[in-house]
């Protein structure tokens, strides 16, 4: 009896011991087999980064073949949008100074609710009830080139327009009499844009500032602009110097002062270039340009607006910068490549 | 099995040969392959390196040759343009040469000769994209410029022009200007690189200035030759000049717009063909090639980062293996220790199973031929040889304690048969004829039962039966000094006794207690359960045993000495011979007053729950 009780209870004891085993070994292996395909998938995991795409829209001022500055900035934020996958929306209107059209189309983009608005604001206050509702959708806003008047922007991306003006004025300055008399041709009355480079340009003259006989105002038409300046060239017989303040105002300029026949003893200089702008320049028309970085500017707003909204730090208030040109420095290599836009690759 | 059997055979387990085969095995294994994966992951890193970097100048080698035979292809084309007859015709048949002014041709051959220069320059536009414009001009003379309906820049001096001082500068090849902007078309201001070409006067009339030939060459063949091949995913290549001028970068754009920078400094510095910019994870790989025929400088770019992640999928793979290997190399270590031990250990549980007796189940199959399997045999034998061997000691002790058994009941007092018979003469010759029949009747059932009946074993009823007849024949003998009383509970009377206990124990009773008593004794024989056991027990109110008496009383040759053999020593030895040593007489005993001798012997049917509790 005792010899058959202790063989039943040896036999039930190997009989548990050995699945306890293996369950150990299984246990283990299973640990190390997941351990390892944690460690593969840790790797493919952190080769991947999920990046939305954000949807922007910019509304120029406007959008037209004929002027290279807003061409030349729409390419480039074009180029970023590309770079940087987001789809990018261009809404502008036909004509520069339509403020009313512009508006339309701010209102039509904060109906899409894009994640960011981007705009040159052709008023310096006519957009801004439009601009608070967009901040209030959770719009993001980025100015390009101008601004208005309210501090509503999470962004901006402009030329120093002092700087401008203050470039031009130091060329007019350093070349001019005592006497000589200037008339300033602008674009727009009030715009943001027209205000700093007018100031600007007084600063850069200097005590010499008081020989501004006139500031008339273009409205960014090509036509307004040479018919200002044929007024302008009529009404001082002694003027020598005409400034344009934007392309509009200095082609027209420039094309009266042509026209006229007065290029020997008028001096024009002007702001932003293009093909026709440069021609004038080589015809003696033109003294000075100064020239805006309008590629790098639409680049830039978008590629800073981009980085904001993921989230990364960045500049508030960036300059894109500005160059002056004159007939003697045209043709160096870094003034071609801001005179000229280099699009000959991949014309999409 | 007890607990702490449980502990050391799991501590057994631990130091077992199984888990030691399987350490080394394991550890063996695993160092090998943990070795192997270290040092292949330390050269992948440099041995992708090594490769990119060889494929990278392989590529950046045979585009180098593709640009450059692409310019000579040009240069081909250029050369043909340029030396041909027409176009000297075209450049040179009209000279100022001093005052006067030659014409060779009438206005006639004059358009002839236009016209077949332009329609094979149109051909050659029309046939390749790649070129942007293409012309011959003399400052100041004829121009004709792509298909005739282009002019020349009015405001701008041709001299001025790199292109043009190139082709000048050169006699008989072709001058290369990398990207630049053409100035001297009106209307448009493309960037290109340009081709150049002096185009000498070989006309009878000297004079005047040579005139040049150019080619204008767009971006688009040099782009298509630059991304043919990607060198990676975030790889690029571009082109730089003698001085470090961008002639092509796919992102030319960002570049002259300020909004890219290139390590061109570095790569115009660079002593090798490779040079590594260590900016943390941003770090790039430039790989270069120098043209001789064009002076220029095909770059390579890589992304170090993308190198190392093609490096780091390669070390992944190599860890996946690397624990897939260790898994496995655990289960097959695991495996052979345990094929290895498996014998061993059927042999040691098997050994265990006859260190507790059981041979039944000890022998062990022999799996292998092995030395276990030797081994395995070896004890299969000796366990057989072991079992016979026990077997044999058991019925030998068996035979022994039955003949000593028997040795021992066959003793029977023959004083008492003497002098009982010498009672029956008396009784007979004093003519007590009922006396002589009854105590000669007890003494014949006494024989009966000691004598004839050949079993070992008799029920306890038969036991007392047995005593009753001895009581009788002494009572008899004794007539005034002895009465007796059996109370025996009639359920015990079934159980088994060996025979011959209870009578040697009345007789110690009479001739040691009451024999020496004045008055007349009493003898008391009962009998009951208690518990598992059937009690019995003899009480006589005798004289009693002094202590020291009671200490010896189961000595043999004490009780030999007394009693003529058949005595209590005899009795105990048997009851423990047959039931063990928890049984047996215990007597009792106080001077004077009488003796209790109480037998215990086991019920047989409840025997066996008793032992289990016990």
């Amino acid at each position: 009896m005792k010899k058959h009780n202790q063989i039943t209870e040896e036999h039930t004891a190997h009989g548990v011991r050995n699945p306890g085993r293996c369950k150990k070994w299984f246990l283990l292996i299973i640990v190390i087999v997941l351990a390892g395909v944690l460690c593969i998938c840790g790797c493919w995991w952190g080769q991947k980064d999920s990046k939305d795409k954000w949807s922007l829209v910019y509304i120029p001022k406007t959008q037209d073949g004929t002027n290279d500055f807003w061409t030349s900035l729409i390419s480039g934020a074009h180029m970023a949008a590309r770079e940087y996958e987001v789809s990018l929306d261009i809404m502008a209107p036909e004509r520069e100074q339509d403020v009313e059209k512009q508006n339309e189309l701010l209102t039509q983009a904060i109906e899409e609710k894009p994640d960011a608005i981007l705009i040159s604001p052709s008023s310096f206050t006519a957009s801004n009830e439009l601009l608070e509702e967009a901040k209030k959708k959770g719009i993001s806003i980025t100015f390009v080139d101008s601004y208005t008047e309210e501090n509503i922007q999470d962004l901006t991306v402009a030329t120093d327009n002092l700087e401008v003006g203050r470039k031009l004025g130091k060329y007019v300055r350093q070349m001019m009499e005592p006497d000589t008399q200037i008339a300033v041709v602008s674009h727009v009355k009030g715009v943001s844009t027209a205000v700093e480079r007018e100031l600007g340009f007084r600063e850069g003259l200097g005590d010499l500032s008081e020989n501004i006989v006139e500031v008339m105002y273009c409205n960014s038409q090509y036509d307004k602009s040479y018919d200002l300046t044929m007024d302008l060239m009529e009404k001082y017989p002694n003027l020598q110097v005409i400034a344009g303040m934007n392309e509009y105002s200095s082609v027209g300029a420039a094309r009266a002062v042509k026209d006229c026949g007065a290029e020997n003893w008028i001096q024009v200089v002007g702001v932003d270039s293009s093909q026709e702008a440069v021609e004038l320049m080589e015809q003696g028309v033109f003294r000075a340009l100064v020239v805006q970085k309008a590629f790098k500017m639409g680049y830039v707003g978008v590629r800073e607006t981009v980085r904001m909204l993921n989230g990364e730090a960045v500049d508030k208030d960036i300059d894109s910068g500005s160059e002056l040109v004159t007939l003697e420095n045209m043709y160096t290599s870094e003034n071609e490549k801001l005179l000229f836009p280099f699009n000959s690759i991949r014309q999409e | 099995m007890t607990k702490g059997n449980d502990y050391g055979r799991v501590l057994g387990k631990v130091k077992s040969i199984q888990n030691a085969i399987f350490a080394a095995v394991s550890i063996l294994v695993l160092s090998a392959v943990l070795i192997v994966t270290a040092v292949s992951m330390k050269y992948t890193r440099s041995s992708i390196f090594e490769n990119s970097v060889v494929y990278t100048r392989t590529i950046i080698h045979q585009m180098n040759q593709n640009i450059d035979s692409y310019i000579d292809y040009m240069d081909n084309i250029a050369s043909m343009l340029a030396e041909s007859e027409d176009a000297q015709q075209y450049l040179f048949s009209e000279m100022e040469g001093g005052n006067a002014r030659y014409r060779l041709h009438t206005e006639a051959e004059s358009k002839e000769i236009r016209d077949r220069l332009l329609s094979q320059y149109t051909a050659i536009l029309k046939g390749r994209d790649d070129i942007k414009n293409l012309g011959i001009l003399r400052i100041g003379g004829n121009y004709l410029i792509n298909e005739g309906t282009q002019h020349l820049n009015p405001n701008l001096d041709i001299r001025t022009q790199e292109w043009y001082q190139k082709a000048m500068e050169c006699q008989e090849e072709s001058g290369l200007t990398s990207s630049h902007v053409q100035h001297a078309i009106e209307g448009e201001r493309p960037w290109v690189i340009t081709l150049s070409r002096r185009i000498p006067n070989t006309l009878e009339h000297k004079g005047g200035n040579d005139g040049a030939f150019f080619i204008d060459l767009n971006y688009s063949a040099i782009s298509e030759l630059c991304d043919q091949n990607s060198i990676g995913e975030k790889g690029y290549v571009f082109i730089l000049d003698e001085e470090g001028n961008v002639v092509y970068h796919p992102q030319q754009q960002q570049l002259y717009n300020e909004l890219q920078t290139e390590n061109i400094e570095t790569v115009m510095n660079a002593d090798s063909d490779t040079v590594l910019t260590d900016d943390g994870d941003n770090g790039k790989l430039y790989t270069l090639s120098r043209s001789e025929r064009t002076g220029w400088t095909v770059v390579g770019c890589t992304n170090v980062a993308e190198l190392m992640k093609r490096s780091k999928q390669a070390q992944s793979i190599y860890l996946l293996t690397t624990i897939v290997l260790v898994v496995v190399s655990l289960m097959l270590s695991s495996a052979i220790a345990k094929n290895i031990t498996l014998p061993i250990q059927r042999l040691r549980d098997s050994m265990a199973r006859v260190q507790e007796g059981d041979f039944e189940a000890a022998d062990v199959e022999v799996v292998s031929e092995n030395e276990i399997g030797s081994l395995t045999t070896s004890f299969n034998v000796m366990t057989h040889r072991i079992q016979e061997l026990m077997e044999q000691n058991i019925y030998e002790q068996e035979e022994k304690r039955k003949s000593e058994l028997k040795a021992l009941q066959s003793q029977i007092n023959p004083h008492f048969l003497y002098n009982t018979l010498d009672s029956i003469i008396w009784m007979a010759e004093g003519k007590k004829n009922e006396e002589v029949v009854l105590m000669t009747a007890s003494l014949a059932r006494l024989l009966r039962q000691s004598i004839s009946n050949e079993d070992e074993v008799v029920s306890v009823g038969q036991e007392v039966e047995y005593a009753r007849s001895y009581l009788t024949i002494q009572k008899m003998r004794y007539k005034d000094k002895l009465e007796f009383r059996i109370e025996v509970a009639p359920e015990i009377s079934s159980v088994h006794i060996i025979k011959l206990v209870l009578q040697p124990i009345i007789e110690n009773a009479i001739y040691h207690g009451l024999k020496y008593k004045e008055s007349k004794g009493l003898l008391i024989i009962r009998g009951y359960a208690k518990e598992n056991n059937a009690v019995l027990e003899i009480i006589d109110n005798g004289v009693g045993m002094s202590k020291e008496t009671l200490d010896h009383i189961f000595e043999k040759h004490k009780v030999n000495y007394h009693s003529n053999g058949v005595g209590v020593y005899n009795v105990q030895k048997r009851l423990q011979l047959y039931y063990g040593n928890d049984y047996g007489i215990i007597y009792q005993s106080e001077k004077g007053k009488g003796t209790v001798a109480t037998i215990h012997i086991p019920i047989p049917g409840k025997q066996e729950d008793g032992n289990e509790e016990a």
